[in-house]
């Protein structure tokens, strides 16, 4: 193994980035469109309003002047229903959700007792909720005019239900998702080039060693890779705003890893590719099933059991474990979740230079 | 060991069914340009790439300076001109020859393997700008870079004009004369001339060798090509 003839192979890698800017900037736009893509899809609050009943049971006025403030809230389209009707239109799908304010809320109010207008979300969809609860604010703080009584509303969920938005959840996992997915693209077709013009017929009757094609291919993909890693992150922090608890450096240790083992991947499966219509025909075969089944749509243990099992082989879960765990969760080092994630991410990384090296042969024949 | 360029003896080798050697032997001495003259298919590619370890024989053995293949060791001391002009599109004419004198462990060279294929002052233009015969000069001096002490042409002049033929062939015969061996691989007569001494190949078979005037004497004919096919007529 020879540092200067790795460096050749990678320094040619970067210099064919230069020269196909197109590629490149496919590497680094495509990545920002789709997360923004996604952003505005699950935050942008759509063209229609949420949806809401009003149901007041207040005996005193406060409950009307609530009740008046959300109908002319702007941010939801409230309406007042009564609670059988709301109960039965939150069941149909019809309404996002409604808001009860009880039989006692003035009473409490001016007894100075804390008051509980109970919010009943749908909760499968966290945008429409997350706009109820502000139009209720909203609504409670021009119906109390600021010196109100001590606030403490119910919240209800009809399905689950979660704090963070859709966006905080899905965009961990994509994080990685793009990065792998790209980087795999980019590195088999390159690799496939290097075979199908014949150079890499030339590299082998040349001193070059099989290692020494992986790894400066690896460093030249993975310097890109890392490049777009980085951008990524960046984008979803501070543009997309993604929720995020955990080491940004974490992210990127994963990110990394994961490049790492989409070149490799990359280089092994052009091995089993005649033509670039071919390779990128293994996006279906070796990408689309760890996209679904990787945890990144539909959580794990909800799967059915035989492809739990399949989930629990994949090493892209792995990674996206560890993203949510990094990112929802603030784990760190010492959680030993992330220890299992990050060392599943490492072996697969490892195991992919490995298979990629003994696939490249020296011999035609 | 010998002291010849290339030793080849008695190698065998089938794709499949397909014979595709069958019991060559032949050397090459140093500073020599010896000629693997015979039609398509009939296993000169094949021969030429056991010459770098890329194919192995099934019987009989390949030394190549001195050392016997496959050996890695002696790569770097070879230069290989493809069939096909096997470059990076994408890459400027100076970058492939950097990057292949890099990957064979030299630095230098660049100036002189450009001037000696009269690219020095297209060295920056793109590859895909360039045309077919410039491709295949810089195909060459990407395969002398190192300056190698054998240099492996497969039909290094096919689709390239009869002008551009008789550079390169100026030019490997100034390599030559610096005690670079040649082993080049045609089907075309002209060529054939040029060469010190040829091993006609039919179906894997080596069926004569000799310079052109010997082959011609041998097979009692005027021309190289009717010699070729008379030797031919009686090789089968």
């Amino acid at each position: 193994m020879k540092p200067a003839r790795v460096r050749a192979v990678t320094r040619r890698v970067l210099q064919q980035f230069r020269h196909d800017r197109r590629t490149l900037a496919l590497l680094f736009v495509v990545p920002l469109v789709v997360l923004g893509l996604l952003g505005y899809l699950l935050r942008g609050g759509g063209g229609g309003h949420t949806v809401v009943g009003v149901v007041n049971l207040d005996q005193g006025q406060l409950g009307g002047r609530i009740a008046n403030a959300l109908v002319a809230s702007k941010r939801v389209d409230a309406s007042r229903l009564s609670e059988a009707d709301a109960r039965q239109r939150l069941s149909d799908g019809r309404i996002a959700g409604y808001i009860l304010l009880p039989t006692d809320l003035t009473a409490k109010a001016t007894s100075g007792g804390a008051i509980s207008p109970e919010v009943h979300l749908e909760g499968s969809q966290p945008g429409p909720s997350a706009d109820v609860l502000q139009a209720l604010n909203q609504a409670l703080i021009a119906a109390l005019a600021g010196a109100g009584p001590h606030l403490s509303p119910k919240i209800f969920y009809l399905h689950g239900g979660s704090g963070l938005d859709t966006l905080d959840y899905f965009g961990p996992a994509f994080v990685g998702l793009i990065v792998f997915f790209l980087v795999f693209v980019v590195t088999s077709v390159a690799f496939l080039r290097e075979r199908s013009q014949g150079t890499l017929e030339r590299l082998m009757a040349s001193p070059l060693r099989r290692g020494e094609i992986v790894l400066g291919y690896m460093l030249g993909f993975g310097l890109v890779a890392l490049v777009q890693g980085l951008l990524v992150l960046l984008f979803a922090l501070y543009v997309l705003r993604i929720h995020n608890e955990g080491n940004v450096l974490l992210v990127f240790l994963i990110e990394a890893l994961l490049a790492i083992g989409a070149v490799n991947l990359g280089i092994f499966l052009s091995m089993f590719a005649r033509t670039e219509f071919q390779a990128v025909q293994f996006i279906p075969i070796a990408i689309v099933p760890q996209f679904l089944l990787s945890g990144v749509l539909f959580p794990i243990h909800q799967e059915p059991v035989p492809l739990q099992y399949l989930s629990n082989v994949l090493p892209l879960t792995y990674a996206v474990y560890g993203l949510r765990d990094v990112m929802l969760k603030g784990a760190g080092l010492g959680s030993a979740g992330l220890q299992l994630d990050l060392g599943v991410a490492v072996v697969f990384a490892a195991a992919m230079v490995v298979v990629a090296s003994a696939t490249l042969r020296r011999r035609i024949a | 060991m010998t002291g010849d360029a290339v030793a080849i003896e008695g190698v065998t080798k089938s794709f499949g069914s397909l014979r595709a050697l069958d019991g060559v032997s032949l050397r090459v001495h140093p500073g020599e340009v010896y000629g693997l003259l015979g039609p398509n298919g009939s296993g000169k590619t094949t021969l030429i790439r056991m010459l770098v370890g890329l194919v192995l024989p099934e019987t009989g053995s390949i030394e190549v300076l001195g050392t016997r293949m496959p050996d890695i060791g002696v790569l770097g001391r070879i230069g290989y001109m493809t069939q096909q002009a096997a470059l990076y599109p994408d890459l400027s004419v100076e970058e492939n020859v950097r990057f292949f004198g890099a990957v064979n462990d030299a630095e230098a060279g660049l100036e002189e393997a450009l001037r000696f294929v009269e690219l020095w002052d297209r060295r920056s233009s793109t590859v895909i700008n360039l045309s077919g015969g410039m491709r295949q000069r810089l195909s060459l001096a990407c395969a002398i870079v190192h300056k190698p002490a054998l240099l492996l042409l497969d039909e290094p002049t096919v689709g390239v004009d009869p002008q551009l033929r008789l550079q390169l062939w100026e030019r490997f015969r100034a390599m030559t004369n610096t005690g670079t061996s040649i082993v080049v691989s045609s089907h075309v007569m002209d060529e054939a001339e040029r060469c010190d001494r040829l091993g006609l190949i039919l179906f894997g078979k080596l069926l004569a060798e000799g310079s052109a005037d010997e082959l011609r004497r041998k097979a009692g004919t005027d021309s190289l090509e009717q010699a070729f096919l008379a030797l031919s007529g009686t090789g089968r």
